[in-house]
């Protein structure tokens, strides 16, 4: 690797390496500091290859290393360990909203791993259904019913809660 | 809401104080060369049991089932007195498994030294040579090198990794990262007081072969044929330097053998492959010690030259050269 190299590799950590942490936690549910290893070592495979790599969109490649990387980290743990989570201290503990969320992660992280990760890249990444098709390596049309099937799973259990999603 | 906006509000709540440590890059780095010490460390021994001549570990990779016990023997054996002579193809250049194939084809065997070796690791020795006779079904020593990988090899120093073809033409190349150190006493801020007599450099050196920042060369016997060795030094510095302490820490740990030297305290120990220390005595015997803070040495006997000069000397004289090391730096 040339200098070059590694400075390109410090400007894509400091632009990426956030978002990449945090896909990671969403899609294994994991704590941030699992999610933190996991996201190193997927960043050492891209490190090995950065000077190929580069050149030829490093963002969407490290983004399937991780998902990648977080699906088998939860598929492996099969009981997805229960976390909780900081929450901001402006933000009331009793707060019906926060309540809600919390059920809406609890349920999301029951979902099988690639549902979820499929519910992650969608909705929270915001990527179509064909950039989520090309990151996990399946068809659009598998990435739009497992997304159905896992919304749809998440609103039967929370259906008795509220009932208000149509 | 509908659910998929609810979803994803709950999922940006959930991370929105998750931050990457701007630490990330140096950990990323770390991790990296760690996973390339282990990996070069496994090349490291290898290439140092291949030189050893005395082959610690020896992995068949016999193409057929084993022939009949007198061809079995290695070529040049008395007793091989009736299997068919055939000509030894050149091997060396090709690949373990392209080598392995030839041979075979030839009614050879192979073996390959060392314990941690791929398919397509290069061949840089084979005994007997190319072009000779040997009895069917005798076995070709193969010594092999990893083939490098251009993504792995990163010398911020300029120098290259390249192993400089053997000037003497033999069909050894070893790297010469460091040039010509004369006599080879002197190379990473440290001078190698003593040497057994007869012992001449081994004319090549490596840097960070064994880790970030490490030097190492050796030197042979002279009658020892080039790419062998007698005694091999490496100098381990910055980050190679803590691994070693760690090592060292473990040894600590497991009670390994300590030996005095001067107003630090070495460990000899018997080194297996990639850096583990073998419970048997086949390992090569090695003083390893920490000359000072981010500055460590280590110095190793080839098992041939240990069994050579008899165990009692043999620990003399390793001892005696952990001695005379100086830093000159």
């Amino acid at each position: 690797m040339t200098e070059d190299d590694e400075a390109a590799f410090d400007e894509f950590l400091a632009a990426r390496s956030t978002a990449l942490l945090r896909t990671a936690i969403l899609v294994c549910g994991a704590s941030p500091h699992d999610a933190e290893d996991l996201v190193q070592n997927a960043l050492e495979k891209i490190y090995r290859h950065w000077s190929r790599i580069r050149h030829d969109n490093p963002e969407s490649y490290a983004r399937k290393v991780v998902v990648n990387a977080a699906i088998s980290v939860s598929r492996r743990r099969r009981v997805i360990q229960e976390i909780t989570f900081a929450r901001p201290p402006e933000t009331p503990i009793d707060s019906p909203d926060v309540e809600l969320r919390d059920t809406l992660l609890a349920e999301l992280r029951r979902l099988p791993a690639r549902m979820r990760a499929v519910l992650v890249l969608r909705y929270w990444e915001d990527l179509s259904e064909n950039e989520t098709a090309a990151l996990m390596g399946c068809s659009a049309g598998t990435v739009k019913s497992q997304a159905a099937r896992g919304l749809a799973r998440i609103r039967a259990r929370m259906g008795t809660l509220e009932g208000a999603w149509g | 809401m509908r659910l998929e906006e609810e979803l994803a509000e709950a999922m940006e709540t959930r991370v929105a104080d998750v931050h990457a440590t701007p630490m990330m890059g140096s950990a990323i780095r770390r991790r990296h060369r760690t996973r390339r010490i282990r990996f070069r460390a496994a090349g490291a021994a290898l290439a140092t049991a291949a030189v050893a001549g005395a082959v610690p570990v020896y992995l068949s990779m016999n193409a057929g089932p084993a022939p009949a016990s007198p061809a079995a023997q290695p070529a040049g054996d008395a007793r091989a007195t009736i299997a068919r002579e055939v000509v030894v193809p050149v091997v060396t250049g090709a690949n373990i498994e392209a080598a392995t194939r030839k041979l075979a084809a030839a009614g050879l065997r192979s073996e390959v030294a060392g314990a941690e070796i791929g398919p397509d690791w290069t061949i840089t020795e084979q005994s007997p040579a190319g072009g000779e006779k040997a009895p069917e079904g005798s076995v070709v020593t193969l010594t092999a090198v990893k083939t490098p990988d251009p993504t792995l090899t990163r010398r911020p120093g300029g120098g290259d990794s390249t192993p400089a073809p053997d000037p003497g033409g033999g069909e050894v190349s070893m790297p010469q990262d460091l040039g010509d150190l004369g006599d080879g006493r002197e190379f990473g801020g440290l001078r190698i007081g003593y040497l057994p007599e007869g012992l001449v450099w081994g004319k090549w050196s490596v840097k960070d072969g064994f880790g970030t920042t490490s030097y190492s060369t050796s030197w042979r016997e002279k009658d020892l044929k080039p790419g062998m060795y007698s005694v091999q030094a490496i100098v381990y510095e910055g980050d190679a330097a803590a691994e070693t302490g760690r090592r060292l820490k473990g040894y600590r740990q497991e009670g390994a053998r300590t030996v005095e030297l001067g107003d630090t305290k070495g460990y000899l120990v018997r080194m297996g492959e990639a850096g583990r220390v073998g419970d048997d005595e086949l390992g090569t015997p090695t003083i390893v010690w920490r000359e000072r803070p981010g500055l460590a040495v280590e110095i190793m006997m080839s098992p041939d030259y240990y069994g050579e000069l008899g165990e009692k000397k043999a620990e003399a004289e390793l001892r005696k050269i952990a001695e005379s090391v100086v830093p000159t730096g």
